[in-house]
């Protein structure tokens, strides 16, 4: 039995007492849940598949927490960072539900994200300008991670702090969606409230991942994603 | 038939013409009184009734949509007082009883026909809406209330005061129709308001925007119309006005939008003078987007505030920081895209079909192909593109995936016609 279903029946026991059958039941549930860490995920709806069974297989929930905040960590750019969460992507917009790309570093290029299936009717791009376009850009991030219709927000942030980090979280809560933020490898000295956070690395076979954080579990694993034919 | 009369201390013409039209959301049939036709003087009211204006609302129809007279009469008080007016009602069967119970200390309302001859009866003969001249003959005649001049019969009221006064009476007392012009719904919407001081910033103009428009609101909810852009005017002391418009990607009517819109756009926003006086102008109403309560009622919610988020990024951006993208056939990949304003795009796909789908593009394209120094590591290709001829932005490429030497993989491109190497995309 998942977290979810003991919580639910927890929640139900405020009105109505369990038979004391189910109590024990419960009860040996719960502690098994404290014990997976499972608990401190009580706000998570439900995860994104990521689209690569062998990511999934390491990720909390097995995909990327929805209604949260997750890392990427890389210096590189073109080393497969975008195409790793193309397959969530298109999965959340063919669901009707927007991306929105904020001050990416190049230009999206729309014709390969139509050949990765991608509506582009659903992708927003947005390319804060001036001098306040940093801070601008993480006030968009803020306004579009509350909003229900947006299913996923990719950020390249030019610098951000943990209390920003913190407040793109309870954004992303509130609106459910994915909040990626795009960092440099070096932000992995510090701590941030995001629940996961993977180092991105090019290898001569790929991409590879590595899970510096997942909130819920203690893992520590390396995933090789191989790189999209070209 | 009911009638609902609102008594309002001196205002422009316009702006009573404006408030009739707002309170249309309340009934189909208002009519305006013109300002200053009451020339008599009244110690029951503080207030100068010789400036004071009138609207009558039939609100006979509309009792049971707004759930019965009181929840109706409180409801239209304060909205008028959510505009800053001040307004006296009542609410009798003829509109000259409703206009005459505004004067009253406590204006009851009478909706009986039977009972408003009772109601009237022992009220003082100054209340009634005569020339001076009559009421000072009615007064040296021993007239003292409004009931003694009732029992007279009609005929003998004309001989002796003048046939208005008795068509008056009669009017009063629903025995002779009065028309009542109703106020047309206008095709344009323009209110303006002047401050007493110079306002210096943009935000300082908010409270009085406010105002305007939840205006502007009641003139939606009465035509049910909405709006998808309006227009703010400044006025300045010397010098032509400025302005600038806000938009909405959906049409709206809902007054707290269109203030969190003005909010984002006065954010970045400096007014080039002080303003003397504001305008809020709308001209072109179209029908509302319903959200209909139905099986999809969340999606068409999301949806909605989806509209409202985007509509409040661009008023805060700019319209050109926030794009929607699409491809064109194009085979010159700096031409096979491009953007569009989120506020152009239609709702469906404006994708063209593009002429090379089948060979794969990298996701990231630089904003200016990047010469490169040293010949990179091929990997595959080439691809050659040869285009543009047409339009003087002939190219002739061999384009390549190559491995960087920091591992990112690179989408590069040797001009044929002058042999160097330029790094186009990346592979992300």
């Amino acid at each position: 039995m998942s977290t979810a279903e003991i919580l639910s029946v927890t929640d139900a026991t405020g009105v109505v007492p369990l038979p004391r059958a189910q109590r024990s039941a419960v009860l040996t549930q719960l502690r098994q849940a404290c014990l997976d860490g499972g608990l401190g995920d009580r706000s998570r709806p439900a995860e994104l598949p990521s689209g690569h069974a062998a990511l999934d297989a390491f990720l909390p929930g097995g995909g990327w927490p929805l209604g949260a905040v997750t890392e990427l960590l890389g210096d590189t750019c073109g080393i497969g960072e975008l195409s790793l969460l193309l397959p969530a992507l298109v999965r959340l917009a063919r669901s009707g539900r927007h991306v929105a790309c904020i001050a990416p570093p190049h230009l999206p290029y729309a014709p390969a994200l139509l050949q990765a299936g991608l509506p582009l009717e659903r992708l927003l791009w947005i390319q804060p300008e001036g001098a306040d376009a940093p801070r601008l850009a993480l006030w968009a991030a803020e306004q579009l991670l509350r909003c229900p219709g947006v299913g996923a927000t990719l950020l390249w942030p030019e610098q951000i702090d943990a209390r920003q980090i913190r407040r793109l979280q309870l954004a992303a809560e509130t609106g459910g969606g994915c909040a990626l933020l795009y960092r440099p490898t070096q932000a992995a000295q510090h701590p941030s409230p995001a629940a996961l956070r993977l180092q991105l690395h090019a290898s001569p076979d790929g991409l590879r991942i590595e899970i510096k954080k997942a909130r819920g579990r203690h893992v520590h694993a390396v995933v090789v994603h191989p790189a999209a034919s070209a | 038939m009911l009638w609902l009369c609102i008594r309002l201390p001196a205002l422009e013409r316009a702006a009573l013409t404006r408030l009739a039209v707002w309170s249309q959301q309340w009934s189909s049939w208002v009519s305006l009184g013109a300002c200053g036709n009451d020339d008599r003087s009244n110690e029951e009211q503080s207030a100068n009734p010789e400036a004071d204006c009138w609207l009558w609302l039939e609100i006979g129809a509309s009792l049971k949509l707004f759930g019965g007279v009181s929840a109706l009469r409180s409801n239209i008080t304060c909205a008028l007082e959510a505009l800053g007016h001040e307004a006296r009602t009542a609410i009798a069967p003829t509109p000259q009883a409703a206009r005459l119970l505004t004067r009253t200390r406590e204006p009851r309302c009478t909706s009986d026909a039977a009972a408003l001859r009772a109601r009237l009866s022992p009220l003082r003969l100054e209340l009634l809406d005569l020339p001076a001249v009559a009421l000072t003959a009615l007064r040296s005649s021993g007239f003292r209330h409004i009931g003694q001049l009732l029992d007279l019969p009609s005929d003998s009221v004309a001989q002796r005061f003048g046939p208005e006064a008795a068509l008056y009476l009669q009017r009063l007392c629903g025995e002779a129709i009065e028309p009542m012009p109703a106020v047309p719904f206008p095709r344009h919407y323009h209110a303006r308001v002047e401050f007493g001081h110079e306002v210096l910033q943009a935000t300082a103009l908010l409270f009085p925007l406010q105002r305007l428009l939840w205006e502007l609101q009641g003139w939606l909810r009465a035509a049910d119309r909405a709006l998808q852009h309006c227009t703010l005017v400044f006025e300045h002391h010397g010098r032509a006005d400025t302005g600038l418009t806000l938009r909405c990607s959906l049409p709206s009517r809902d007054a707290a939008q269109w203030l969190a819109l003005a909010r984002e756009r006065f954010h970045s926003f400096t007014l080039p003078a002080p303003v003397r006086a504001l305008h809020l102008r709308a001209d072109e109403f179209t029908a509302p987007a319903i959200s209909q309560a139905d099986f999809f009622a969340q999606e068409a919610q999301h949806s909605q505030l989806l509209h409202q988020v985007l509509d409040r990024l661009q008023a805060r951006l700019g319209t050109h920081c926030m794009q929607r993208l699409h491809t064109t056939a194009d085979y010159r990949p700096e031409h096979a895209w491009r953007s569009i304003a989120t506020t152009d795009a239609s709702p469906q796909s404006v994708t063209e079909a593009s002429s090379n789908d089948a060979t794969p593009r990298p996701c990231w394209l630089l904003r200016e192909p990047r010469p490169l120094i040293t010949a990179p590591r091929l990997i595959a290709g080439p691809e050659r593109i040869e285009s543009g001829w047409w339009d003087r932005g002939d190219v002739a490429r061999d384009y390549y995936l190559a491995q960087g030497a920091d591992g990112a993989r690179q989408w590069v491109y040797q001009d044929l016609r002058n042999g160097i190497w330029y790094l186009h995309g990346l592979w992300a």
